[in-house]
């Protein structure tokens, strides 16, 4: 049976892949000053069929939608669905969040803006953010060093160009040794959660070698146990084999429906379904300062995939500032005051 | 001969002019007029130059002085600082500039790499010898388990909420359980 899940599992994944009929969604935020948030969706698909079930974003009746037929320049035809609604606070948004009953419902989301008053300059801060998937993973920034993360953070297209492009051995090679290294934290990840869910089953039943920090401290020797036995893992974690070289004959038959529930709710994380789309954020004044990338056109931008909110908060932060005039002015007005002052005492002095 | 009549002419016009002089009413009137016009224009400068000297009398005063010039500097400071902060931040921005090509960012390649990962597992844990399955097929199974998902939940939600519906349901599984362990 749990061959079977398993097997059912990664089958799904795969196909999750390949599947190439979701809309292709962009959702822009623009920002204004007085918190205000107007946000547009952009939905492209091969075909009209937009369902709100598979929108990656909220959507309801209440948006102004505007659809159109585009031709492409390699001649096909698609269909794209531009919505647009005004959002009073972020506040607005959040409770759109928790009432999403769109492709991504299962997932917490929210976005955050923030006004700072700095006497020349207002500073403002609005970001997206999307929770963490596992609770017990790892940070990827705990398997990959500067250079890497940033691969791994930078939108695909911008990674196939340097592949392809001059010096490509070298970047395919880099993107081999990622590659490896995300597979090592998934893995650890997906153990790492397994130990904590399974310690929270037991609870208090286990002995103390079966404790939540002792099976952590043999975590690396769970992970290699599972890694030399990748091959055959489906079975040999059927029939009881892993776990009985994990936490003991005795104990593997006594806890054999709690490990099948940690490695189910475990899996369930690891595997949350989730339609990837692209966020924009256009912000009021001049950017000072995010963790996305910018366009040509000046407009911030952040792919949104799973494996950036898998074992961390996915945050999609920007900051402006806008220039306060009138405190110029009157900062301009004040210096000349005092500077007249100044020269007509040593003036006065003089004489 | 005849400039020493023109000469004579002019000096009688000039003494006619000077002994017809305009009959002043009141010439005390016009005099003191003309004095207080005088006072007055001196008493409009005074006050310009008093409101001056008041406007800057801080400066006699020594720590209000240094409390204006000090609040200047400050003022100065932050300018420089925060102006300076917001150029360094902007240089370090216009490195994150990149040419995105077109506005939907493909999926990054580690997540390829992730169901790559999973695809050799599957093909590892697949039987020998065993039909593989078309890239369509899978397809079609994820969307018919997408929405098999969507409806199940949905359904669970209203048995949920209709506590007669799941009396029924419930009575109905008991039914069925009672029937096959008849069997």
């Amino acid at each position: 049976m749990k061959s079977r899940k398993l097997k059912l599992i990664i089958t799904l994944a795969l196909v999750m892949a390949a599947s190439c009929n979701d809309p292709e969604t962009v959702v822009t935020n623009i920002i204004h000053r007085d918190g205000s948030v107007t946000r547009r969706i952009e939905m492209k698909s091969l075909e009209n069929k937009f369902e709100i079930s598979d929108i990656q974003v909220p959507f309801d009746s209440t948006w102004i939608v505007r659809d159109s037929l585009e031709i492409t320049g390699e001649g096909d035809t698609i269909w794209v669905k531009r919505a647009e609604k005004q959002f009073a606070s972020v506040e607005e948004i959040n409770g759109d969040y928790q009432a999403d009953s769109g492709a991504n419902k299962g997932f917490v989301r929210r976005a955050e803006f923030r006004k700072k008053f700095k006497w020349f300059n207002t500073e403002y801060n609005f970001a997206e953010v999307i929770n963490k998937k596992m609770l017990h993973g790892y940070p990827v920034s705990d398997f990959l060093d500067k250079e890497e993360l940033k691969w791994f953070y930078t939108p695909d297209n911008l990674n196939d160009e340097k592949k392809n492009g001059p010096d490509s051995l070298r970047f395919r090679a880099f993107s081999d040794t990622v590659d490896k290294k995300l597979e090592k934290w998934y893995l650890r990840s997906l153990v790492s959660e397994w130990i904590s869910e399974f310690a929270i089953l037991t609870g208090d039943k286990t002995d103390s070698d079966m404790t939540q920090e002792s099976l952590k401290k043999r975590e690396n020797e769970f992970v290699t146990i599972v890694e030399n036995n990748i091959e055959y893992f489906d079975s040999l974690w059927s029939n009881g084999t892993l776990l009985r070289e994990f936490i003991g004959e005795e104990n593997a038959i006594k806890y054999k429906s709690e490990a099948d529930s940690a490695a189910s709710i475990a899996t369930d994380h690891f595997w949350d379904s989730f339609k990837d789309y692209t966020v924009r954020t256009i912000m009021p004044g001049k950017l000072t300062g995010t963790n996305g990338f910018i366009d040509s056109t000046g407009i911030l931008l952040w792919p949104v995939n799973s494996d950036f909110f898998m074992t961390e908060q996915y945050i999609m932060h920007a900051e402006s500032k806008v220039p306060n005039t009138w405190a110029w002015i009157v900062s301009g007005l004040f210096l000349l005051f005092v500077v007249t002052g100044i020269i007509l005492k040593k003036k006065k002095s003089v004489s | 001969m005849k400039m020493t009549k023109e000469n004579d002419r002019y000096k009688k016009i000039i003494e006619i002019l000077r002994n017809s002089r305009p009959d002043l009413i009141q010439p005390e009137g016009i005099e003191n007029e003309v004095i207080r016009k005088i006072q007055n224009e001196d008493q409009k400068t005074g006050t310009v130059s008093d409101f001056i000297e008041s406007l800057f009398s801080w400066v006699y005063i020594g720590w209000v002085r240094r409390s204006l010039v000090g609040a200047a500097v400050v003022l100065v400071a932050v300018f420089i600082y925060q102006q300076g902060f917001i150029l360094k931040q902007v240089r370090n921005i216009s490195e994150r500039v990149v040419n995105i090509g077109n506005e939907q960012v493909s999926v990054p390649s580690s997540d390829f790499a992730r169901r790559l990962t999973l695809y050799k597992m599957s093909t590892r844990l697949a039987p020998a010898g065993g039909k593989r399955v078309s890239e369509k097929q899978l397809e079609d199974i994820l969307n018919s388990y997408d929405e098999l998902l969507v409806k199940y939940k949905d359904l669970i939600r209203i048995i949920e909420e209709d506590p007669a519906l799941k009396q029924y349901i419930e009575n109905k599984l008991n039914e069925e359980g009672n029937k096959k362990s008849d069997i």
